[in-house]
């Protein structure tokens, strides 16, 4: 994607930057880093000695093609209809190498691999919108997706904990660990630059010596802190000893029950009394001695050896210096032993600060680094096999031999990792530290525009908090201000777990504005230069430090890399912060400066730099730096965030003391929405549950899903056949091209008890305006039949479309398939096979009790070019407005169509003749106090009276305030637009007086009538009812008893029924 | 039963008349009859519109059910409509619908070979009838003959949009129906009638308030009921039909304090009709051709009256009922 995206969608492609910019990760570099970090595989000829090396190199990933052909792209529109998944070919140079000798290279193809549309591989890539609608996508198509198998499937955006932060955790289930375990432990979640990642949990012991503890292949392991600490480094007791106890300086805890330095002394002592070994190679040998069997792969390597192996795979994996690992880990020490003395209090697990994103880059990564791993193992042991069976024909020093066998399985990688893409299941032996296995992938549903994009926007907990029985992770936390939308989470199971990222929210990734990838060792030299110009005093050479409050630790990327004196940390995070907005600094513009001020039992002091990806980031505006007012965008993450002192133009100072003024500014109140949160006009004057219904509802609307619906082939689609753009509109509308997507129709609503079939909820239609077109719609379903795999029995057997002789030629054309525009009844024929075995033809008839219209067939002539054998036929049925059809308006007011009431009846404006098109009942407005409806109401019908579109952005009078001196502080919103009504003759608060249609009399009261965006929400009887004409009925209801389908039809028909 | 006679004899004035447009008084009679003529002009008037589109080619952007609804509500010019007949009484086709008697028929066939995007409209509507043919290239057809005067949108109705090599052939009866059975066949774009008002101000209270007093009173109402006179400073009324009956005046009187500062009532027995056609027929004819359905109803009701056993159960029944 360019650097600077002017394309009228550039904020569409926004939205889903991060699942691209996830995916080119791993073409650009995951794949290579995986590769690196696979260690080759050796085989042993036992006869001869002689030894093979196999290693890998080079990964390959082209663009996809048709059937691997070179220079004949294959477009996504292409996969879509014929059902086939998007992909390219994968291959890995696969070195070869005996006794040391010359290495020699095979390029080995490892299958395909699925690409993600709009990556760098895809062929769609800064294609211009013309360009794309000629390839048969959407004008406004922004991928961020696969297609597998003619699905669109996206990864499921998963919560999981901030990686390389060491995080204090208190938590009942450690006690069941072992004997003298407590609740208390400091747990790392460490990520290595190849992206895998290896946990390290510090559990502290009632004895006062904590046990380390990390997981080899699923099982946790613990050693004694003090053996891991002198197995890092060369190091005396008295160094960890004085490194344990730098943080607690007597000066300043004087008071009683306070923890002093000759406890901490006691407690290090503790430590290093534990382990009987005195000298680094002691314990490196013990530690070996302890893993060999755990580790399988080191037969002939020393315990010295394994020991080290250990360390370097296990232990703090995000670091390369054992140095640094020391530090860290003395680090966790004191954090858990300020936790312990309680002077510092538990991070919480369930805050968004503590969290961050997967995505689908590095669990592709991963998972292809684990098969190709597997792989590898699997080459080496049929090698071997072939060796001690002594077949013939085998030949170890016969490299064609090697290369088939190992080329055999290759293409088994490939399909695993498109499998996983398919059923989002990921089938691991080790578990690779994923917080879940399946599940992983989800299909985007193109119901309507919201919903789709509102898939990228998700994030999930896990799906094992989703059985959990405690509420705590599903609250919404201050914390996600800014991050998460507080409305748009669905109610239900997945209320709290399943979350939506706000509409300015981001994810930061590897790739810098200019879109290269960012080199984090550069960026990490230069925050280091940054910081030590800005006092930071380096942790070499080694001197006795003080620690907290006098001195901060600064953890850079959980790196310990110096201290910086408290005095001095507020101007550094400013200065930083300043250096951030400014560009061309070297520093990235997504740093995370965590600064975590020293406080009587908060969270654990210290200056916290984070570079890396994956975590939340989202714009607002920094005050406090002297730039200009357009180039004071500062990107924030959350746990920086708590920290912050950020002011919100409609949230007052909320609290805030003089001392602490705001350095930052909330762009815009909306800013804390998401995108379909952000649609809902006026959405601050309604009850905050209507607003969530809304969010609900509008990916539930019967909507125009897309404009390419000619060119698509998804399984079932609704489509509205008369949509508009609704009158009363935010500002996210058109930010984000709501015009190209309708949902709804500006509708006619008049608010009144008529006839009585508006009661509860029902509402009534005016039948001459369905008539007209209003809410009509069409349910598109497309059938794909494939004859290639047909059997009879275990044989193959070819079946061909192809009409028979007594097959009705009115409805099926020469070729078997039905006509385009033809309807066809139930119980008509659809299509017409013949089978080659038994030389007859069969055909298929329409099921249901509903008629069909072909919209579309379409033909694959990729497999035989004989032959008809695979068709995608697309119907369409009609689904006008009936009762019991659903309807809603966008604030959470949803209703059941309970009569298409004819014309004449419906009451009528005197002045104007105007006959509503939907009436509700005001019963639905005193509980639920929407006041944003009656508010859309009076505005559509100023703005449609002065042929304008009026906004309706929420908090808007916040920011308008500041503006104009809160000189129209007193005015409401009502005396905007009442003028607007009133210089039409129309009254100033929207009401009218009606007359009855059926009695030609003025109704004696004020009726309330305008404009209102309705949504026809996908419930549709039609596809619901289930008619039962025999059977047990209840006596005194006549309903029939039990089973299910009456149950549903029930509840849709309760409402049409109530009047009587 | 005998006796007094109610019987009375409706009036009406025309006040303005044009072919798509009409105002009108009627007077002496009540509600139920000003809303029947209301309702029969809405719901029963007929008209003829495309009622039965046989499509032969559609490669539009458009499906065909959606092209045919939109074609049925292209306003055909329905002059004949009282004398056609309803296909389901045609004797001439037992009710097939495809008689000259009681149908119309239409052709279209458009096909685009240029690079523009071409846009299909009532005007590639061919008709069989000459003097069954879309609304508005009747109106472009009679415009050009006086000289180009008032010339509307030369556009004609959208029905689809054609992009290169995209076609439209298709083949569709008209026939003549009522509003009830589908709004494409109502005539009226709107038809409403009011009461009308009776207003009289208090002249003694009125000139207890001052200018300023008056003129905020006067902007009260959203529609210009009242007027101050600019000679006498005195508060008359400019236009009673004005008044929406939202008692918008009266309110603010009460609020400055000043109740029966106005008194309005409505007239029971006069009603100002505004009647707007869609085109099909003239509005005049529409009122004469709703009065003329009514005057059938009720005939049809007095042919019943004869059955006297009919009219004794209906007595009997509503003896007992009360």
């Amino acid at each position: 994607m360019d650097s600077k995206n002017n394309s009228a969608y550039a904020s569409l492609q926004e939205l889903v930057k991060h699942h691209i910019e996830s995916f080119d990760y791993f073409v650009d570099e995951g794949l290579e880093k995986a590769l690196m970090a696979i260690r080759p595989v050796h085989i042993v000829d036992p006869i001869t000695g002689s030894k093979l090396k196999i290693f890998l190199e080079k990964p390959c990933l082209y663009p996809p093609t048709r059937n691997g052909r070179l220079g004949e792209p294959i477009f996504p529109a292409e996969c879509r209809q014929a059902k086939s998944t998007y992909r390219a070919d994968f291959k890995i140079d696969v070195g070869f190498q005996y006794d040391g000798g010359a290495v020699i290279r095979e390029k080995i193809s490892f299958g395909n691999v699925p690409i993600m549309l709009m990556s760098k591989l895809c062929h769609l890539r800064g294609f211009a919108p013309q360009k794309l609608v000629h390839h048969k996508e959407e004008a406004s198509e922004v991928g961020g997706y696969f297609i597998c198998k003619g699905l669109e499937r996206l990864s499921r955006t998963l919560m999981i904990q901030k990686r390389n932060y060491p995080m204090s955790v208190v938590r009942q289930s450690f006690i069941g660990r072992g004997f003298g375990f407590s609740n208390k432990a400091v747990g790392i979640r460490c990520v290595r630059e190849d992206q895998s990642c290896v946990g390290l949990t510090l559990y502290y012991l009632h004895n006062g010596s904590p046990r380390v503890g990390f997981r080899i292949a699923g099982r946790e392991y613990l050693l004694p802190v003090g053996l891991v600490l002198k197995a890092l480094i060369e190091t005396t007791d008295y160094e960890i000893s004085v490194s344990l106890s730098c943080c607690y300086n007597e000066k300043y805890r004087k008071d009683k029950g306070a923890v002093g330095a000759p406890l901490i002394r006691e407690r290090a002592r503790t430590i290093l009394d534990d382990i009987e070994f005195r000298t680094r190679n002691q314990c490196l040998e013990h530690i070996g001695i302890l893993f060999r069997p755990a580790l399988s792969k080191f037969d002939a390597e020393s315990d010295t050896f394994v020991g080290e192996a250990v360390l370097r795979d296990y232990i703090l994996v995000h670091l390369n210096n054992n140095h640094e690992k020391f530090n860290l880990l003395i680090f966790m020490l004191q954090k858990l032993f300020a936790l312990v003395d309680q002077n510092a209090a538990p991070d919480n697990v369930d805050a968004l600060q503590n969290m961050e994103v997967l995505l689908i880059g590095r669990i592709m990564t991963i998972y292809l680094k684990e098969k190709l791993e597997e792989w590898l193992l699997k080459a080496k042991r049929q090698i071997t096999d072939e060796m001690n069976k002594k077949a013939k024909d085998f030949e170890f020093r016969n490299l064609g031999i090697i290369k088939k066998i190992a080329s055999r399985l290759a293409s088994g990688v490939g399909k695993s990792i498109e499998s996983m893409i398919k059923v989002g299941r990921l089938p691991t032996f080790f578990g690779l530290e994923l917080p879940q296995r399946e599940g992983l992938t989800i299909l985007a549903e193109r119901l309507n525009y919201l919903r789709f994009i509102s898939h990228f926007r998700s994030v999930h907990r896990g799906s094992s908090f989703a059985k959990m029985r405690t509420t705590a992770v599903r609250k919404l936390l201050p914390e996600s201000w800014g991050f998460l939308c507080p409305v748009h989470t669905p109610d239900g199971t997945p209320c709290g777990l399943l979350n939506h990222m706000t509409s300015p929210c981001r994810v930061s990734s590897c790739y810098d504005i200019n879109g290269q990838l960012k080199d984090f060792l550069k960026i990490r030299m230069s925050i280091l230069a940054v910081l030590i110009a800005l006092g930071m005093t380096p942790l070499l050479p080694r001197l006795e430090h003080t620690g907290p409050p006098e001195v901060l630790h600064v953890l850079l990327d959980g790196c310990v890399v110096g201290f910086i004196a408290s005095a001095k940390v507020e101007k550094a995070v400013m200065h930083l912060r300043s250096l951030k907005v400014a560009l061309s600094s070297g520093i990235p513009d997504d740093l995370e400066v965590g600064f975590v001020p020293s406080s009587e039992g908060g969270a654990y002091p210290g200056l916290y730099l984070a570079t890396s990806p994956s975590r939340l980031i989202r714009p607002v505006r920094n005050i406090s730096c002297t730039l200009d007012q357009n180039a004071n965008i500062e990107f924030i993450g959350p746990f920086e965030q708590a920290f912050m002192e950020i002011s919100c133009p409609d949230g007052g100072n909320g609290g805030r003391r003089e001392f602490f003024p705001e350095t930052h500014e909330e762009i815009h109140p909306t800013g804390m929405l998401s995108v379909v949160a952000n649609l809902t006009p006026w959405s601050d004057h309604n009850q905050s549950p209507r607003n969530m219904y809304q969010c609900q509802m509008a990916k539930q609307t019967m909507g125009f899903s897309g404009q390419a619906l000619q060119f698509r082939a998804d399984i079932k689609t609704y489509h509205l056949q008369t949509p508009q753009s609704p009158i009363v509109r935010t500002a996210s509308y058109g930010k984000f091209c709501q015009d190209e997507f309708p949902i709804g129709t500006n509708a006619i609503v008049a608010v009144l008890a008529y006839s009585g079939y508006d009661m509860e909820d029902a509402m009534i239609l005016n039948k001459s305006a369905v008539e007209r077109g209003l809410f009509r719609g069409h349910i598109y379903q497309t059938e794909t039949i494939d004859l290639e795999n047909k059997k009879n029995g275990t044989e193959k057997v070819l079946e061909i479309f192809s009409r028979g002789l007594d097959a009705s030629k009115s409805l099926i054309d020469s070729d078997g398939l039905p006509f385009v525009g033809q309807t066809i009844h139930p119980n008509e024929p659809k299509y017409c096979t013949y089978n080659a075995l038994s030389s007859s033809f069969s055909t298929c008839k329409l099921k249901g009790s509903e008629s069909v219209t072909v919209d579309y067939v379409a033909i694959d002539g990729s497999i035989s070019k004989k032959y008809i054998q695979k068709v995608n036929i697309r119907t369409r049925r009609v689904r006008n407005p009936m009762i019991g059809d659903k309807f809603s308006s966008r604030h959470g007011q949803k209703g059941v169509c309970s009569q298409l009431w004819p014309d004449i009846d419906m009451p009528f404006s005197s002045v104007t003749g105007m006959r509503p098109d939907l009436i509700i009942n005001p019963h639905a407005f005193p509980s639920r106090m929407t006041i944003g409806m009656l508010l859309e109401s009076i505005a559509a019908k100023g703005g449609s009276l002065h042929g304008q579109f009026v906004d309706a952005t929420p908090f808007s009078s916040s920011i308008r305030k500041e503006g104009s001196e809160k000189s129209s502080e007193k005015s409401s919103l009502i005396d905007e637009i009442g003028p607007m009504l009133t210089s039409h003759g129309f009254n100033y608060h929207g009401v009218e007086v009606l007359y009855s249609g059926v009695l030609g009399t003025e109704m004696k009261c004020e009726i309330f009538m305008g404009p209102v965006y309705y949504q026809r929400l996908r419930h549709m009887v039609s596809d619901k009812f289930q008619v039962r004409s025999t059977g047990t009925v209840d006596q005194i209801t006549r309903q029939p008893v039990g089973g299910g389908g009456a149950e549903v039809a029930f509840v849709l028909e309760r409402w049409s029924v109530i009047p009587f | 039963m005998e006796g007094v006679s109610y019987q009375r004899f409706p009036k009406i004035k025309i006040r303005e008349m044009k072919d798509d447009y009409m105002k009108f008084e009627l007077r002496e009679t009540d509600a139920s009859m000003a809303n029947a003529l209301r309702r029969v002009m809405i719901a029963e008037v007929p008209t003829i519109a495309i009622d039965l589109v046989e499509i032969e080619a559609n490669s539009s952007v458009l499906n065909d059910e959606f092209i045919a609804h939109r074609l049925g509500l292209i306003p055909l010019v329905s002059d004949d409509a009282m004398g056609m007949r309803f296909s389901r009484d045609c004797d001439a086709c037992d009710g097939d619908g495809q008689c000259e008697y009681c149908s119309v028929e239409f052709h279209l066939n458009v096909r685009c070979d240029s690079d523009q995007t071409l846009d299909v409209t009532s005007n590639d509507l061919r008709s069989t009838e000459p003097r069954v043919i879309p609304v508005d290239v009747a109106a472009r057809s009679l415009a050009s003959e006086s000289g180009g005067f008032d010339s509307p949108d030369q556009r004609g109705i959208i029905i689809v949009k054609l992009r290169r090599g995209q076609e439209l052939r298709l083949r569709a009866i008209a026939r003549k129906g009522i509003g009830k059975d589908h709004a494409k066949w109502s005539p009226a774009a709107t038809v409403t009638f009011m009461y009308e008002p009776e207003i009289h101000i208090n002249e003694e209270l009125m000139e207890t308030l001052t200018l300023d007093e008056k003129t905020t009173w006067i902007e009260s109402s959203p529609t210009k009921v009242f007027d101050i006179d600019p000679n006498t400073y005195q508060v008359r009324v400019v236009d009673p039909e004005a008044y929406t009956y939202d008692e918008e005046v009266i309110k603010k009187a009460e609020a400055m304090g000043k109740p029966g500062l106005v008194e309005i009532y409505a007239k029971e027995d006069s009603f100002i009709f505004t009647v707007e056609s869609t085109g099909a027929i003239k509005s005049y004819q529409m009122v004469i051709n709703a009065i003329e359905i009514l005057k059938q109803k009720l005939d049809a009701v007095r042919l019943q009256d004869t059955e006297e056993a009919d009219i004794g159960e209906l007595t009997q029944h509503l003896g007992r009922g009360l």
